[in-house]
Formats: C-alpha cells, sequence, structure tokens
C-alpha cells in the first residue's frame, strides 16, 4: 500500500477528476445556455461559449413563467417542512429519551419505519389520503360493519370527505413524516450527561423548564443542522410535490420548472429553463454556503 | 461541630427512613431499610455495586420513588414530595453541571427558578464562590474548568440554596488520584464550616474510612453495619464487613471448636476458647506477627508470595488450604522464609458464625481473659 502511494493517489486523482467534471460540466452547460436567446440556441444546438442574454432570460422566467410564484410556494413548503419538523422531532425525541414511558421503544421503532419506508414507498396511499383525510376512517367504518349500523340507525352511512390535495398543508404535511429528526435529536440527547435532568430536578426545574433553560439552548447546533437538512430536502422535493399540487398558481419551483417543458412544441425553450434552473438553485446553494458547518454536523450525527 | 461559616445559614436536620423498601416490578433492590442520619453528621453509604445504596439516595432526593415506608427529614414527611420541596441538594458523579451556562448561572439556576432576585443572586453565589475558591471563574463556562474546579461548581451549586441535607453520589470516581486525595481533604473541611447532614454514596473504603462521622455499609439492599469508622473497623458485624474494610482485607478461616481450643482445618491449634463447632475466624493481616519458623507453639504457614512495598511487605502464605495475607512490618530487606510461623494475638480476633456470617462478639476475648 504505501510503497504505491503515488500512483495511488494518481488514480484516485484521476476518478476524483472525473466525477468532479461529470457534475460541473452539465452545471457550466446550463449556465452558457441560460445566456442564449431560443433562436441562438435553435441554429447552434448545445453551446460552449456564455452569450449575453442572461439578464433577457431571468426578466423572462419573471414575466412569462410561474416560477417567482412557485418559488415562494417553495419556500413556503421547505421552511414549513422544516420548522414543524424541528419542533415535532425535538419533542418527540425529548418524550423517548427523557421520560420513562411503558411504549418508549415500540414508539421509536414506528418512527424509525418511517426512514426504512420513505414516501416514495407509500406514494399511491399516501395521495389516497391526502385526496380525502377521511378516507382510513370511512375504510375503518365499513370494513368494521360499524357503518352498516350507522346506515340502519340513521338513514345513511357516515363517509365524509375533505381533500388537502392543492393546498400547502397538502403539500407539507405528508413530507413531515419522516423519523430522521426524531432520531438525530434523540442521538444528541444520548450524548448528553445523564444526570442532567436530575440535576435540574434537585435546582426545582419541571419538565416544562427543563426543555426551555436547558436542553433547548443546549440543542441550538442541532435544530440549525436539521433546518438545512429539512428544507434542502423540502425544496428540491419533486415527486409528491409534482402529484400533490395540479394547478400552476400551487405548484413549487422544482415541479414547475419541469412544466416549462411544453411537450408539444418541437424544441422546448432550453435556454429560459436553464435560467429558471439557475435561479430556482440559488436560495439552496445560498442556504449551502452559509450555513455548511451546520449541514456536515447534521450528516454526522444522523449517520450515528 | 465546630464553628460553623456564618455566611451559609445551614439548618441541618435528620433524615429517618422508615421501613423504606425499593422494588423494580419483582426485583426488590432495598427490602426493608430502617435507618437513621443524624443531624449535621456526615455519613458515608457504603458498599459494593448494585447494593442498592444509589437508589436510596435517590429516593431521599426524590429521584426515585419509594415503594414503601416512609422517608422523614426534620421531622416532615417527604416521600411524597417533589425533590424541590425536600431540602436536598445532590452532587452527581458526573457533575451533571449546565454545559451552556456560565458558573455563575449554574450555581444560581436553582435560586433562580426559586423567585430570588438579581441581587439577592449575586451575593449569595459570591459568598458560596469565595468559600470554594471560584471568584475569578464565575464567568466561565464548564467546558473551560478542570475536574477539580468543575466538581466545585457542582458542590457550590447544592450549597447555595443552603439545604437541609446534602447528597453526594460518588462525587470523587471521576477524579485522578491525587486531585481526589485533596478533594477529600476540602470535603472534610466544607462539612466542618457548614455544618449540613451529609449523605456521601461510595464503594470506596478509604473515602468512608476518612470522611465519615458514620458508615453506613449496604449488601444487597440491607444493612450489614452502621457504626464509625473505628467500630467498623475494629468490631465488624459480619464477615462481609470485615472483608470489605481494610486493604488488604481481613484473613478469614474455617476453624472447628472441640470445647478446649479452636483448630484450623487441617489441625493447627489457633487459640483456646470453650466453644463447640464450626466458625469463621478473622484476623487482620496487620495483626498477624510472624515469628521465627523454630518457634514449636505457632502456626506454620507456607509463604506463596510476597509483594514489597517499600515501607512494608505484604506476604501470602498457604495456611490449612487457604491463603492467608500478613502485613509485615519488614521493608525490602525482609528475609526470604519459604514457611513462615505465625502468631495470631487472641485479642484481636473475630470470631463469625458459619452460616450466617454473623459476628459472634466477645466470644474469644471472653475466654482468654479466664
Amino acid at each position: 500500500m504505501v510503497e504505491n502511494a503515488r500512483s495511488i493517489n494518481l488514480a484516485a486523482s484521476l476518478i476524483l477528476i472525473l466525477g468532479i467534471a461529470y457534475i460541473v460540466v452539465p452545471l457550466y452547460l446550463t449556465l452558457t445556455t441560460a445566456s442564449h436567446s431560443y433562436e441562438f440556441m435553435l441554429q447552434n444546438g448545445l453551446v460552449w461559449s456564455p452569450g449575453d442574454q442572461f439578464i433577457v432570460n431571468i426578466k423572462r422566467i419573471f414575466t412569462e413563467t410561474w416560477i417567482p410564484l412557485q418559488m415562494l410556494n417553495s419556500l413556503v413548503v421547505a421552511v414549513g417542512t422544516a420548522t414543524v419538523m424541528c419542533i415535532l422531532s425535538f419533542l418527540t425525541a425529548y418524550a423517548i429519551v427523557y421520560f420513562r414511558a411503558r411504549w418508549a421503544g415500540i414508539v421509536f421503532a414506528l418512527i424509525l419505519a418511517t426512514v426504512i419506508l420513505p414516501l416514495d414507498m407509500r406514494f399511491v396511499t399516501t395521495y389516497q389520503v391526502a385526496s380525502n383525510v377521511f378516507s382510513p376512517l370511512n375504510a375503518i367504518l365499513d370494513v368494521s360493519g360499524l357503518n352498516d349500523l350507522i346506515a340502519t340507525v340513521f338513514g345513511a352511512p357516515f363517509h365524509v370527505e375533505w381533500s388537502i390535495l392543492n393546498t400547502r398543508v397538502g403539500l407539507i404535511a405528508p413530507l413531515l413524516a419522516h423519523g430522521m429528526g426524531t432520531f438525530l435529536f434523540r442521538q444528541f440527547f444520548l450524548t448528553l450527561p445523564k444526570d442532567l435532568l436530575k440535576a435540574a430536578r434537585m435546582d426545582g426545574a419541571g419538565p416544562i423548564r427543563f426543555l426551555f433553560d436547558i436542553l433547548l439552548p443546549l440543542s441550538r447546533t442541532s435544530f440549525a443542522s436539521l433546518f438545512v437538512l429539512i428544507f434542502l430536502s423540502g425544496w428540491t422535493s419533486y415527486l409528491w410535490p409534482l402529484v400533490a399540487s395540479s394547478t400552476a398558481d400551487t405548484q413549487t419551483a422544482v415541479v414547475g420548472l419541469a412544466r416549462l417543458i411544453v411537450e408539444d412544441s418541437a424544441v422546448p425553450d432550453y435556454p429560459l429553463i436553464m435560467a429558471g434552473a439557475i435561479l430556482v438553485s440559488i436560495v439552496p446553494l445560498t442556504m449551502i454556503a452559509l450555513l455548511q458547518r451546520y449541514l456536515v454536523q447534521g450528516l454526522i450525527l444522523s449517520e450515528k | 461541630m465546630n464553628a460553623i461559616d456564618p455566611a451559609i445559614h445551614i439548618a441541618a436536620a435528620n433524615i429517618r427512613l422508615d421501613g423504606v423498601s425499593k422494588s423494580y416490578g419483582k426485583l426488590a433492590v432495598i427490602p426493608k431499610l430502617d435507618v437513621e442520619f443524624r443531624a449535621g453528621e456526615f455519613t458515608v453509604v457504603l458498599g459494593p455495586s448494585g447494593c442498592g445504596k444509589s437508589t436510596l439516595m435517590q429516593m431521599i432526593a426524590g429521584l426515585e420513588r419509594v415503594s414503601g415506608g416512609k422517608i422523614v427529614i426534620g421531622g416532615r414527611e417527604v416521600q411524597d414530595l417533589e425533590p424541590k420541596e425536600r431540602g436536598c441538594a445532590m452532587v452527581f458523579q458526573n457533575y451533571a453541571l449546565y454545559p451552556h451556562m456560565t458558573v455563575f448561572d449554574n450555581i444560581a439556576y436553582s435560586l433562580k427558578i426559586a423567585g430570588f432576585t438579581k441581587i439577592e443572586r449575586r451575593a449569595r453565589v459570591e459568598v458560596v464562590a469565595k468559600m470554594l475558591g471560584l471568584t475569578d471563574y464565575l464567568e466561565r463556562k464548564p467546558g473551560q474548568l478542570s475536574g477539580g474546579q468543575r466538581q466545585r461548581v457542582a458542590i457550590g451549586r447544592a450549597i447555595v440554596r443552603e439545604p437541609a441535607v446534602l447528597l453526594f453520589d460518588e462525587p470523587l470516581s471521576n477524579l485522578d488520584a491525587q486531585l481526589r486525595h485533596d478533594t477529600r481533604i476540602e470535603l472534610a473541611e466544607l462539612h466542618r464550616r457548614i455544618g449540613a447532614t451529609t449523605v456521601f454514596v461510595t464503594h470506596d473504603q478509604v473515602e468512608a474510612m476518612t470522611l465519615a462521622d458514620r458508615i453506613l455499609i449496604l449488601n444487597k439492599g440491607e444493612v450489614e453495619q452502621y457504626g464509625t469508622p473505628k467500630e467498623i473497623y475494629h468490631r465488624p458485624a459480619s464477615v462481609f464487613v470485615a472483608k470489605f474494610i481494610g486493604s488488604p482485607p481481613m484473613n478469614i478461616l474455617a476453624v472447628t471448636g472441640d470445647g478446649s481450643i479452636l483448630r484450623l482445618s487441617d489441625g493447627q491449634p489457633v487459640v483456646k476458647s470453650d466453644l463447640k463447632g464450626d466458625f469463621q475466624l478473622g484476623v487482620r493481616p496487620e495483626d498477624i506477627t510472624v515469628g521465627n519458623p523454630s518457634l514449636r507453639s505457632d502456626i506454620k504457614a507456607h509463604v506463596r508470595y510476597r509483594e514489597d512495598l517499600g515501607s512494608h511487605s505484604i506476604v501470602a502464605a498457604e495456611l490449612a488450604g487457604e491463603t492467608v495475607r500478613i502485613a509485615t512490618p519488614f521493608g525490602s530487606d525482609a528475609p526470604d522464609f519459604a514457611v513462615v510461623s505465625l502468631a495470631f494475638p487472641p485479642d484481636r480476633l473475630h470470631l463469625f458464625d458459619m452460616q450466617t456470617g454473623k459476628a459472634i462478639p466477645d466470644a474469644l476475648s471472653a475466654a482468654t481473659k479466664e
């Protein structure tokens, strides 16, 4: 191993350079394409040199597409999921770690199951529930025969409908059902001195005071990490927003980008799409640039 | 009690445990305990791990509920009260300081919860900090302190509330040997100054012997012996206590009495006694004298190995199929015998029941006096 260090270094560098090229070249092409006009692209195809139409294309995004509004939707979804998930995960982890709940182990296992069974696997059923939040209740009443009873007593079976499709709640809620945050906070709590709660109790602090005075200030980094992770995944999530909202004004930016390809037209307006892609990427890029430290910490914590 | 520090006004209270028991499911950690910790005394609860000593302390503190019985602190039944209502303060093994708070905030936190004003808090914390030599560190975070300083912050956090009862849960076990020694002395001095009723849990017999006014030895949740360090050392109530205290521990040998003399299992006579039957005989390593092997009346033992400690040496010898440890006054230049002749002084022997292991008091001293 040691003798071959130089050749291994060379090979490793080559592989790395290839990998970087694989990622960077499309990004570069995105930039160059976004800086040409549609007509220029139609005549010349993919162009490697930058053009002068970038500002024009960006302006077109603002005037001709839903992307700005959809970015606002994305922001609501990303911030919403991140915020709610942080609060939920913090509280569930608090309950699991610090309370001697009888079923804590089983509850934690169920929460972890959401990591093993992510949204993509529960897609169809999640869609069914989102299209009618009460469908599980209706189904239980039907299957258990209770509805027959209700029908004979009240004259009609029990059946309610509430669709959250095309709403922001509908976009956010299914994304929340993920145990990673709980897991992350749990791991963090377990690294704290285990007598901390006892010490706080001896000092006269109840569970709520302990939560706010001790646990919350200690968890700031974990909050930041989780927030960044969830924000990024919320911003870039595609599959669920694609089916959960069908109107342009409720869709998220990533879905909106894909919809810029009008299926009938021969050649899509790639410069416009690429300009949109750049615009949409700016938010997560800024986030990563500013909060890189927390992102790395979060990844390390969640893998422990 | 010496002069109590006027800056800290602790009204020491006694603690009485009336038939206290604790069980987790079917497992009884403490079957039934009746003990009184006297007001102002430094009591050390000593026992091997798993003997229920930490559970006992947490029950006094209110961190664990009792399964049965009563805990009375200063005449007030507290077993159903929250920790903060009991007037106890506790120092934890790993200190459990709040990592994000400064030393000042750590110490002042309980005062803040109790509703003290900012001025009162500052005044009280400053008194405590001065007493513990922490004045220069008040604005630091626990992470910037050494182990000994963290320990002092933990103690400061406990005494700032002027508790009637001060509880220590193995507080020295995280310190290195030298610091442990220093802190032990500091703790003893602190106790003299503030005079709070102190309960100190440990498995370290040296801490118990040096710190305690009174030692409570627990074994499987039951009291083996409760007395002053002197009593515990010189008059152990059972084989368990005899083996637990002292380094190296007391030698325990099986003996049989025929009505006139007690003999070892190999027939060698040990001491005159009119007792009949099987007993366990205890003798401390430092009470055995090593004599000239040519003395015919003495007990002969084969030396297996010698540990030379410079000032003295510990000889392990085989006697009647068992290993006996003898602390000899000889230093490094001790003669290297293969066989040693041992003398057991009759007034320093301890006799225990064969089955129960309980001490049979005065059994031998009575016989030797006749």
